[in-house]
């Protein structure tokens, strides 16, 4: 039981970990996009 | 405390208090250097700590971490680029609410803390590495005595971790008195530092290209679970329940979050990117962006690809049992090329290694400094801490607090860089997930103006999910939780401290806010704080030519009240000033009103108007929020127009040397700019005078005879009868501006030298011709430069030219 339990935070720590990693890695390119527009010179605004 | 009787509303003193800081505006390279002084120290250690902890393939987690710290960056650049007012436990409270606030706060402060002693004994235990190399390479060559040689029974040797532990107490220990004598956070040093760095790490890497070529390499096992071999103590509380190998194995994916927790060190000092944003010049959101593609570029090529290297070059025999805390210096010594070279380059590294991570502990000090500061000035922590210290005017209470758990860190280590990385990294991750969990709140609280948003955001029926900002917390979160688990000592000693500083927040808030109740309902009797984005005439209500008077300890106000004795106010107003130093470390967001003008001000503009009121005159009152006392003054005289700035004796400067800080003040003021007049106030009534600005020189009557001299020889010459003595000053000049930067250059400078050694001491009257000025046209007479003056001066009266 004790097993199952500490199984399944395993597993949710480690689905936490991929979701962010995955949504981590499209944040640097999308900023990293930005920043290369930026400094070609060519930058959009994205403000609220 | 106050001398006031109650009075109506519409007799209350009005105060204006100006709530944004006045800076000194640095460019985005000048910002970067700043952090990178910081993020960039952690290469020296960061790689170590993590091979310990992971085994062979830790350099792909550190650059993984490298990689992720892009993303991190994206979360500061947006909480920059809100415009909130408050400290950090004031955004944090307003997203979060009191209590994660508290524990926020402390989270960053064991960061701050931990700094300290983890870069001070890196830096000890890079410089006992050369040390102990030297005595063995030495020994070898038959050059150590026989005497040093049976002192230590053999080579000569250090104990690594005691010397490291002895290094780490004297840096800290020095920059505690730097610090309780108010030294400036000098970017222009951060720069000097960085370009030094780069020069090593563009050797570094062309050397280690070179030796690759050359010897080959050795292969860094890829970061799966099978290649990851945690030790006993990288497992943490875990150890207990599983063997040691088999955990990564069993869980597969738990096995790479745990590395990457143990690597995340590597990022440590990106908080300082919100601490530098307040000072980036105009336009500072793309300064911003600009100066966090340098950091996030620069760290991941220095501590990405030096932990790669080291691991693809240093023997495995050698890397752990002997370089692991000094890792580059390994790097060096494994290089391709005679010895003498590796060494010269190993030393090279080690200056570069202690440059950087003693500035580190000072960083470390300034930043803690900066944050209970601002704890202090949101209410959290009791006033007492923040009390100026009598000669220095620095918050010398807090800096003791801070170098003492500093100091018992060091001891308590015992040299240990591992103990201190693990430590560390709990202070490190806690303080980014709080910030990101922040911001990921204020999304949907806080309607404000945002500069930037992390992309990309999906809008669904209205409602905008931060998707971007939502990946980065969860990945924070997980490594976070993860490291709870498996980094024991960190929990143990983070957990501790932060339930201490908590214990701390917790009652000193309730103390102050009887307090603070109290005496806001004195200040509202007394007082009427009018709040003002900048500084300027308008808002005080004064007209130009005005004598500004700084004031900032309550019990030396001579200097106000000799300005009052001698000056007319009808004629002239007397604005009396005190700058509200913020520190670098709390630089992040602005202040309200209310923080600005705390107790202390209250207590000192109570004495201020006691004064005015003795003498039967009337002032108006400002405070300036500020980073440097000396740029608030320069730059309110100018924004107020002011004739006059009349200052008391600095308690730790002479008067020229006043004089001097405010003519640097003064230069950094971007044209069009005037000048003004200031006045040094001494405790026995001698007034120094300087003119802020550029003014004609006095001139030595040996040089006016020179001078006379030349013109008379001139004049004789045909066609040159009516050329006056200025046209002989102006050719003079013009030749020396010309030989100055073309081609005599040394030889003026070392004659100039000579010419200042032989004179000696300048005498007063002559250090204001020291100011260096920029501006051409309306320079004024110098009337009398240093001379004992009995009144200040209005613009007419100080003899234009």
């Amino acid at each position: 039981m004790g097993l199952k339990i500490i199984t399944v935070l395993v597993r949710v720590l480690e689905g936490m970990f991929v979701v962010g990693a995955i949504g981590s890695f499209v944040v640097i390119v999308l900023s990293g996009i930005e920043d290369l527009k930026m400094l070609l010179g060519r930058e959009e605004e994205n403000h609220s | 405390m106050s001398s006031f009787q109650p009075t109506s509303p519409s007799n209350r003193v009005r105060i204006v208090v100006a709530t944004s800081v006045m800076l000194t505006f640095i460019s985005y390279w000048r910002a970067a250097a700043i952090v990178l002084n910081d993020l960039a120290s952690s290469a020296f250690y960061a790689c170590g700590i993590a091979e310990q902890a992971v085994g062979k393939s830790a350099p792909w987690f550190i650059v993984a971490v490298m990689l992720f710290s892009f993303a991190v960056r994206a979360v500061y650049v947006e909480s920059c680029s809100m415009f909130v007012r408050g400290g950090v436990y004031r955004v944090v409270k307003e997203a979060l609410g009191g209590t994660l606030a508290k524990l926020s706060v402390s989270a960053l402060m064991f960061d701050y803390i931990l700094t300290g002693p983890i870069s001070g004994v890196s830096a000890g235990q890079y410089i006992v590495g050369l040390i102990n190399e030297t005595f063995i390479a030495a020994d070898v060559h038959g050059w150590v005595p026989r005497a040093v040689h049976n002192l230590f029974n053999g080579t000569p040797h250090l104990n690594v971790n005691s010397t490291s532990v002895v290094f780490a107490l004297a840096v800290t220990i020095y920059y505690w008195w730097e610090n309780t004598k108010g030294i400036q956070e000098s970017s222009e040093k951060a720069l000097r530092v960085m370009q030094i760095t780069t020069v090593m790490v563009v050797i570094l890497l062309a050397w280690s290209a070179l030796t690759l070529y050359k010897s080959g390499y050795q292969h860094v096992p890829l970061p799966t679970p099978e290649n990851l071999h945690f030790s006993k103590e990288s497992l943490g509380f875990l150890r207990h329940s599983f063997p040691e190998q088999s955990l990564a194995k069993m869980f597969g994916l738990l096995g790479i979050l745990i590395a990457f927790g143990h690597s995340v060190l590597a990022m440590s000092g990106e908080e300082s990117l919100a601490q530098v944003n307040r000072e980036l010049a105009h336009p500072k959101l793309k300064n911003l962006k600009r100066a966090a593609i340098v950091i996030a570029i620069y760290s991941f090529v220095f501590t990405g690809l030096s932990a790669l290297l080291s691991v693809m070059l240093i023997p495995d025999a050698v890397r752990v049992p002997v370089y692991k805390d000094n890792l580059i210096s390994g790097l060096a010594m494994y290089m391709w090329g005679p010895l003498i070279m590796r060494l010269i380059f190993r030393g090279f590294v080690v200056v570069v290694g202690f440059l950087i991570l003693s500035g580190a502990v000072n960083t470390a000090i300034i930043g803690s400094n900066g944050v209970l500061n601002r704890v202090s000035e949101d209410g959290v922590l009791a006033d007492w801490f923040r009390f100026p210290h009598r000669k220095y005017g620095t918050s010398h209470r807090i800096i003791n607090m801070i170098v003492l758990l500093q100091l018992i860190t060091i001891v308590a280590s015992r040299g240990d860089v591992y103990v201190l990385g693990e430590a560390y990294a709990f202070g490190v991750i806690w303080s980014f997930t709080f910030n990101s969990l922040s911001m990921l709140v204020l999304r949907f609280r806080y309607k404000g103006v945002r500069g930037w948003k992390v992309p990309p955001n999906l809008t669904i029926a209205g409602i905008e999910i931060p998707i971007g900002l939502f990946s980065v917390f969860l990945v924070l979160l997980a490594t976070a939780l993860v490291n709870l688990a498996t980094k024991s000592v960190a929990t143990v000693a983070g957990v501790s401290f932060s339930v201490v500083f908590f214990v701390i927040f917790t009652v000193s808030e309730r103390v102050n806010r009887k307090k603070h109740a109290l005496a806001k309902e004195q200040m509202k009797d007394h007082f009427q704080l009018l709040q003002s984005d900048t500084v300027d005439r308008d808002s005080l209500g004064i007209r130009p030519g005005n004598i500004l008077v700084p004031v900032r300890d309550y019990n030396t106000l001579n200097h106000l009240r000799w300005v009052l004795e001698h000056s007319d106010t009808k004629e002239q107003d007397v604005v009396v000033m005190t700058a509200r130093i913020s520190q670098f470390g709390a630089a992040a967001y602005s202040l309200s009103s209310e923080q600005i003008f705390s107790d202390y001000e209250q207590t000192l503009f109570t004495r201020a108007v006691s004064v005015a009121e003795s003498v039967g005159k009337k002032v108006s009152l400002l405070v300036v929020p500020a980073r440097d006392a000396w740029s608030a003054i320069a730059q309110t005289a100018h924004n107020l127009e002011s004739s006059a700035v009349a200052a008391g004796l600095s308690s730790k400067m002479t008067t020229a040397e006043q004089a001097f800080a405010l003519g640097r003040a003064w230069e950094a003021i971007p044209e069009p700019k005037r000048q003004f007049v200031l006045q040094i106030v001494q405790p026995d009534g001698i007034v120094d005078t300087f003119r802020i600005g550029p003014h004609t020189p006095t001139m030595k009557n040996e040089d006016v005879v020179l001078l006379h001299r030349l013109w008379l020889n001139v004049t004789r010459e045909p066609g040159l009868e009516n050329v006056h003595h200025h046209d002989i000053l102006t050719e003079a000049l013009t030749r020396f501006a010309h030989d100055y930067g073309v081609h005599d250059h040394e030889d003026i400078v070392k004659e100039l030298r000579r010419h200042s050694a032989e004179a000696g001491p300048l005498p007063v009257r002559r250090i204001a011709d020291q100011i260096p000025t920029v501006q051409p046209g309306h320079t004024r007479s110098d009337r009398d430069d240093g001379q004992r003056d009995d009144g200040p001066s209005s613009p007419k009266g100080s003899g234009s030219e």
